[in-house]
């Protein structure tokens, strides 16, 4: 039978973002397939290294849509590991609450996107449902919804408002009361769990070969492999929360770890809530004036944990009022381009938006 | 795996082992070393790193530095046992920029490779697709992310802005709005000089 060329994507509820994948098919199986990105390409790297350290703020959390904050908390890391600058300890635990909130959003996000690809969409209606409260959340924090711009260099931008906590909490308790009927509605669904069991299998020599990290390492490895324990950054060293393993990685298992995670992001916000000192929330730069501040020279690398796995900026300063080269290390590039490429084929054609979905594939990340 | 002194040592030991010439040596922090070496040894250290557990290359990049016309490489590693991020920099000749692929020891690298190409015009021999288009369709400059391409000057050459008629502009003489977007042009151009003395 003659391959026959198909595009998955742009558009798909699958995705994030817009990117496209060839897909060469015999019949339903996919026998080739390659990442088509360049579609949200929008040259950051090179407009970072025009703009002043102020000004990037606004812009670095363009470049991943669905988890925005540890684009800030990178960019923050990376400029206070150049400046020497030690933040407030109370700005530290509001930085956490805020990335913890982002990991539950974009994995939200990304369960919900099982919806798509099986047809179940109750799972996607729920999940962005509360996906948009934790949003609110967001917005009473720092005024906006989607891109904060709160966590900055020297702290985050100005303190919690008064009554957020109680908001937290009936937040966090609701969700974590509804985390069994995510299970029922989405992989323990019997109406779905045979497209997701057994199913886009990533397996431990994979990882290793292609390097992801994150979800997908940490499912097949059965390793507690993450950036937040390995090398702890802000105060994850002193807040108590399990990393989710498994041995085998199906899609099944991965949505399963994500649902774990959340659980586990719930109790850091209860802890950190806890633990959380008074006091300032931000220090200011204090070299050269108050918006054209310099940066000493070096070269420093800062990773995070995102929702997909190590997320990092490097960055090279030459002294200057604007960095001098920012590279962006994006957690899926290597399930992205590569992975695509030489382990999509052998999959049907309606699972490769799954695969795409529970690899974590961020586009724009990839584009940047 | 919380003694961060000696972690950093072990990176040492392992680095003095594969007898390479280390330029420059940067502690960045507990969990970051940075070394810069001759372009030669990229391999050997990189093949060295990685059988002792440095098995994930999480970032391959350049760096432009026009005025010492050199182009910068950098290969960074992780090892989830022993929690060092490795920064390996090497500079190499800006004219002619060329370094052996390395995806026979981290076969990740190959689309940071395509990458590099494409964004700075650095040639990997040994990988077989890095000339191939990655993100930029079409691409008809210089290599974007060096530092002597113009986005601004990129764009009026290949975007000529269009010609509209008078009458359909602030040019045009009866157009009221004129006086006005003048007298504004005015007074931001006084602002951005720093404003009139009184």
């Amino acid at each position: 039978m003659k391959k026959m060329k198909l595009f998955l994507g742009p558009q798909h509820p699958g995705m994030h973002g817009n990117a496209s994948v060839h897909l060469y098919v015999d019949g339903d199986i996919i026998k080739e397939s390659y990442l088509l990105p360049g579609m949200l390409h929008r040259g950051f790297e090179k407009q970072m290294e025009r703009k002043l350290w102020v000004n990037n703020i606004a812009l670095i959390p363009r470049v991943c849509v669905p988890e925005p904050d540890i684009n800030e908390m990178s960019f923050a890391m990376a400029t206070e590991k150049l400046l020497k600058l030690e933040v407030p300890e109370r700005a530290h635990w509001i930085r956490m609450i805020m990335l913890e909130f982002a990991r539950i959003s974009a994995h939200l996000m990304a369960y919900g996107g099982l919806g798509g690809p099986t047809g179940n969409y109750t799972i996607m209606y729920h999940a962005h449902a509360d996906r948009n409260r934790i949003l609110e959340i967001f917005e009473k924090i720092s005024g906006a919804r989607v891109y904060h711009q709160y966590i900055v260099t020297g702290g985050v931008r100005k303190d919690l408002p008064e009554d957020i906590e109680e908001d937290i909490i009936e937040l966090i308790s609701d969700l974590e009361s509804r985390l069994d009927e995510y299970r029922d509605i989405g992989i323990d669904n019997a109406s779905i769990v045979k497209r997701i069991k057994d199913t886009i299998l990533l397996p431990e020599e994979v990882v290793w070969d292609l390097g992801v990290t994150g979800i997908g390492m940490r499912s097949a490895t059965n390793k507690p492999y993450d950036v937040r324990k390995i090398t702890p950054y802000a105060r994850y060293d002193q807040v108590e929360f399990e990393v989710p393993v498994s041995d085998y990685s199906d899609a099944r298992s991965r949505l399963d770890i994500k649902l774990k995670e959340v659980q586990q992001s719930i109790n850091i916000i209860r802890q950190s809530l806890d633990k959380m000192p008074e006091g300032p929330v931000r220090v200011k730069p204090g070299r050269g004036q108050s918006m054209r501040w310099t940066v000493p020279k070096g070269y420093v690398y800062a990773p995070v944990e995102s929702s997909r796995g190590e997320f990092g900026y490097y960055m090279v300063s030459n002294g200057g009022t604007t960095p001098w080269r920012v590279g962006v290390r994006g957690a899926s590039y290597p399930q992205g381009l590569l992975g695509i490429e030489k382990y999509m084929p052998g999959t049907r054609i309606d699972d490769a938006a799954l695969w795409v979905d529970t690899m974590g594939v961020c586009s724009p990340e990839i584009d940047r | 795996m919380t003694n961060f002194t000696s972690n950093i040592k072990t990176v040492d030991q392992i680095i003095e082992k594969t007898r390479v010439e280390v330029l420059l040596k940067d502690e960045i922090d507990n969990y970051q070393v940075a070394y810069e070496i001759n372009k030669a040894d990229i391999h050997t250290t990189l093949s060295s790193l990685k059988k002792e557990g440095w098995i994930q290359l999480s970032y391959l990049s350049a760096i432009d530095w026009p005025d010492e016309n050199k182009m910068e490489l950098i290969y960074l590693l992780f090892n989830w046992e022993t929690p060092v991020y490795i920064q390996i920099r090497s500079k190499i000749d800006r004219e002619h920029p060329e370094v052996a692929s390395i995806i026979q020891i981290y076969p990740g690298a190959k689309y940071y490779e395509r990458e590099a190409h494409e964004f700075f015009g650095i040639h990997f021999p040994g990988n077989p697709d890095y000339e191939k288009q990655l993100i930029l369709e079409n691409w008809d400059d210089i290599p974007p992310l060096r530092k002597d391409f113009d986005p601004r000057a990129y764009s009026d050459k290949k975007f000529p802005s269009r010609e509209y008629p008078d009458q359909f502009s602030e040019k045009d003489p009866k157009n009221k709005k004129r006086e006005k977007l003048e007298a504004r042009d005015i007074r931001a151009n006084k602002l951005r000089s720093g404003g009139e003395k009184q």
